[in-house]
């Protein structure tokens, strides 16, 4: 790398080398059956440079011949992407306890044995068909820029899935632990989806209206790609964020706190700088309800006249391979603050209404506007404080703007979502649901 | 490189093994509004192994040939592992040994045209919308990305395919006062760079429709009748009844899999649907999945009745059915998974005219937005529609998003048109370690599908 960086700096005014090795190893269950295993051993480097104002990139798996490298990025200058920016001098980070170093020797077998362990309560107390993942992976991450940054972190996480399928359907509910090192999936996660398994095994066809909707973990990526999505200095940038005038405002109402805090290890994933090498620090977005600040990477910081706030992740939407992936602005660390009230309480402020435990299409719609239309996958229907049953047609829609102006109570427990933010159950009022009925 | 290939394979000891190497090409040019914010040609590459031992099959990733050996060690393991617990054991059809290569025929090398030419290409594009006042921005992508794929087997299987991908998609955002609104741009195929050429009009029209579309009603939420154009009768057909005839989704879910039976009625009389990736010159074209077995067309519903799937060497031995080569990858970094090739409804008799009048009121709904299917429950949006009343199409309307389920909704499609439009582009991701097909096609005609669940906003 070292040889590499010095090679670009003669022919650069900057440049900035990412480099990754990760291992990952996962164990799949089918119908309560040990029957897929993968392992992953993926490394590479990808090399941005400035030159005169412009952005260079390339990037390889197996970095044979430096100076075609090099000259890969050197091609790519002739484009003429604007970099205003440059790469950042950073020091001193905070040491965070992220990496397990268990988790490099931990066997397959012993996740089979976790796995077999689970599939046996849930086959013990219910007739569901049962799927089950469990994943772990360790990596290294260096990133060196030719103005004296040279920092790296060693990390590890862990995953274990459980999802009991409510049978002839393919739909059902699932739980997740997501952690630094191995675990046994918490007793509370088993009983909390046996509970709602049981309880929901009719199903009922009510009518549609406005309504009551508790949004389940599940569902609430729903939320979190409209809220990044108006919060982001992109879409700010780009002027498609209804947000763009207004932080100091009220946007949500005041139950909902957002907060984003990289350094946060008790958390797998915690980071001490982002895939730019800027420090990472904690930051509030919105405080009771009210927008506090936008999120920037160091291409938009500069656009912008901010500063990186340690925004600039290699992802998309999606996910997708970082090493060919240019960082863009991603509100990485999200969590919302939970509230006081348990599910079961939440449950009980409901006359009637609608619990949507995963959103089908949450992917589609006028995101930037902040519009949802979602298929509850399932969602449980609820009259009078307890659930009655399940419901399969039907769609929860609205805009996150005026739905989050509704809440009633957040729950008081936080679950991971499906794009690595961490969530408690929320509840909201007047929410149109759409029914057969 | 088959040669070293072969050395690296003969240190797998199984009953069954396989590898496969990959040279990716991606090349990309990126705007964002007026901004060029990416451009590069850059390539990547790496193998994967899997290996059958004693009924226990597994599968390994591996991007720096250092790593083969204890790759190797990884996916022994691991199928050892699976063979010691596993309470059914898996087995691979038979199927014959191909030796092969298959390089496509290209309209246009796109990598034998010069990066300011694609440059170009798109800026012009890009320019037409920007030409207007309420465009606030677009995001528009070109890319062609090629897979160069090496594959060997332990049974003498011997494969080389390039898979050559061009692309232009993306998106344009109006924006008036508060309200924003979206519509997809796209454009491309499996021929060649040809596919992207000559698109002035195309962006023209999808400008005027965005424009549109600021104008438009919210549609309102409940239970429609509704005329679906092709682009949205494919992706219906490929989210509501598509995955799962995907053999592997349904594998392990005995339920689903005895309501799923070879000769169940699911459908109407009217539907007739078709996977047939051999078609030359359209997005799923390919010969050999990446099994080495090569692909056929599928009949999967005749008359409404359940008539084949969709299968890898490992489910068709299971179902007890033939193979059908859709065992693929989206590239290196992942073993294959079942996927639809080019799915598309059969064309009937009937003219939109006609289809429309048969709906008498409704909506006609246009072009889709994204599609997810879990279990028997599906979604998928349109970019927009028309009311229809009375036989005739009037006012626009946006926000629709449209769920169903399974076995209802494939009954409730109660005509099909006469015309059948292929996708140009796609994306679909799927799997616990999540895959996207960009090949993945989906199509037919203009269909009539009753009762349709629409959300509103």
């Amino acid at each position: 790398m070292e040889q590499l960086l010095e090679m670009a700096g003669k022919v650069c005014d900057s440049a900035e080398i990412y480099s990754i090795d990760y291992a990952d190893k996962s164990v799949f269950f089918e119908n309560a059956k040990f029957n897929n295993a993968d392992s992953k051993f993926q490394s590479g480097l990808s090399l941005r440079i400035i030159k005169e104002g412009k952005l260079g990139f390339a990037y390889t798996r197996n970095l044979t011949d430096r100076q075609e490298f090099l000259q890969n990025a050197l091609d790519s200058l002739k484009g003429g992407v604007g970099a205003g920016f440059d790469f950042p001098l950073t020091k001193e980070l905070p040491r965070l306890a992220i990496f397990d170093p268990s988790l490099e020797n931990l066997s397959a077998e012993k996740m089979v044995q976790e796995c077999d362990r689970v599939c046996d309560i849930f086959k013990s107390k219910t007739d569901a068909e049962i799927e089950m993942a469990a994943s772990a992976n360790t990596g290294k991450l260096r990133i060196m820029n030719s103005s004296g940054t040279d920092v790296s972190m060693k990390s590890s996480g862990y995953e274990i899935f459980g999802h009991i399928i409510y049978p002839g359907t393919g739909v059902g509910i699932w739980r997740a632990l997501m952690s630094k090192g191995f675990g046994k999936m918490p007793d509370d996660l088993v009983s909390e989806m046996i509970d709602l398994y049981t309880k929901t095994s009719k199903v009922l066809e009510p009518k549609g209206g406005k309504m009551k909707v508790l949004f389940m973990p599940g569902s609430q990526i729903t939320f979190n790609w409209r809220i990044s999505s108006g919060i982001s200095s992109k879409s700010v940038y780009e002027k498609v964020s209804p947000l763009a005038e207004k932080v100091g405002e009220r946007i949500f109402h005041e139950k909902i706190t957002i907060e984003d805090d990289p350094l946060d290890d008790e958390f797998p994933g915690a980071r001490s700088f982002d895939d730019e090498g800027v420090a990472c620090k904690p930051m509030t977005v919105v405080e009771n309800g009210v927008l506090k600040s936008f999120f920037y990477d160091l291409d938009h910081a500069k656009k912008m006249n901010a500063q990186s706030t340690g925004h600039g992740y290699r992802t998309t939407r999606w996910g997708g391979d970082r090493l060919t992936l240019k960082p863009t602005p991603a509100l990485s660390h999200m969590s919302i603050k939970p509230g006081k009230k348990s599910f079961a309480e939440l449950v009980k402020q409901m006359d009637r209404g609608m619990i949507i435990e995963n959103a089908l299409g949450f992917h589609s719609g006028n995101i930037p506007n902040g519009d949802y239309s979602v298929g509850v996958n399932p969602g449980f229907y609820v009259e009078k404080g307890e659930i009655v049953g399940r419901v399969k047609d039907a769609m929860v829609a609205g805009n996150i703007y005026e739905t989050l102006k509704n809440v009633v109570d957040v729950g008081d427990k936080l679950y991971p979502s499906s794009d690595g933010a961490w969530v408690p159950v929320i509840l909201c009022d007047d929410v149109s649901v759409a029914t057969k009925n | 490189m088959f040669d070293k290939l072969r050395a690296m394979l003969s240190k797998v000891d199984a009953d069954y093994a396989d590898i496969r190497y990959e040279l990716k090409k991606d090349t990309i040019v990126s705007f964002s509004g007026k901004e060029l914010t990416e451009i590069g040609a850059n390539s990547t590459d790496g193998y994967v192994v899997r290996a059958l031992k004693d009924g226990g099959m597994a599968s390994v990733v591996f991007t720096k040939e250092a790593d083969a050996e204890r790759a190797v060690r990884s996916v022994m393991e691991s199928a050892e592992l699976i063979a010691r617990n596993a309470k059914k054991p898996a087995k691979l059809a038979e199927v014959e040994l191909v030796q092969g290569a298959f390089i496509p025929a290209l309209k246009e090398d796109p990598r034998e045209i010069s990066m300011s030419e694609k440059l170009e290409l798109v800026r012009k594009y890009n320019d037409i919308p920007l030409g207007h006042e309420k465009i606030a921005t677009t995001s528009i992508t070109y890319q062609d990305i090629i897979r160069e794929k090496h594959f060997l087997n332990s049974e003498g299987t011997q494969m080389r395919e390039d898979l050559v991908t061009t692309r232009i998609a993306g998106e344009l955002i109006a924006k008036d006062g508060d309200l924003t609104q979206n519509l997809r741009v796209a454009a491309g195929g499996s021929n060649g760079f040809s596919t992207v050429r000559d698109q002035e009009d195309y962006f023209e029209k999808r400008t005027k429709i965005v424009l549109d579309l600021l104008k438009a009603k919210p549609v309102e939420g409940g239970v429609h009748n509704c005329v679906l154009n092709p682009s949205l009768a494919g992706v219906f057909v490929h989210e509501a009844f598509g995955h799962y005839s995907e053999a592997d989704l349904i594998e392990n879910l005995p339920s689903m899999r005895e309501k799923m039976k070879i000769g169940s009625k699911l459908g109407n009389q009217v539907l007739n649907i078709v996977d047939n990736a051999t078609m030359a010159d359209q997005l799923g074209f390919y010969k050999y999945d990446d099994e080495g077995v090569p692909v056929r067309s599928t009949q999967l519903m005749k008359n409404g009745v359940l008539s084949g799937r969709l299968h890898s060497r490992r489910s068709a031995a299971e179902f007890g059915e033939p193979v059908s080569g859709h065992c693929v990858a989206q590239d290196y970094r992942f073993a294959p998974i079942i996927r639809m090739g080019t799915i598309f409804i059969e064309p009937g008799t009937q003219s939109l005219e006609e289809l429309t009048a048969a709906l008498g009121d409704g909506l006609y709904i246009l072009d889709a937005k994204g599609g997810a299917t879990a279990g028997e429950n599906f979604t998928f949006g349109a970019q927009y529609g028309y009311v229809v009343k009375g036989g005739k199409v009037a006012e626009m309307v946006r926000d629709i998003n449209i769920s169903g389920n399974l076995y209802e909704t494939m009954k409730n499609i109660t005509a099909v048109g006469n015309d059948l439009v292929l996708s140009k582009t796609g994306g679909c991701g799927k799997g616990p370690i999540m895959q996207t097909n960009m090949r993945s096609c989906s199509g037919g005609p203009h269909i009539l599908v009753n009762g349709l669940v629409i959300g509103g906003a």
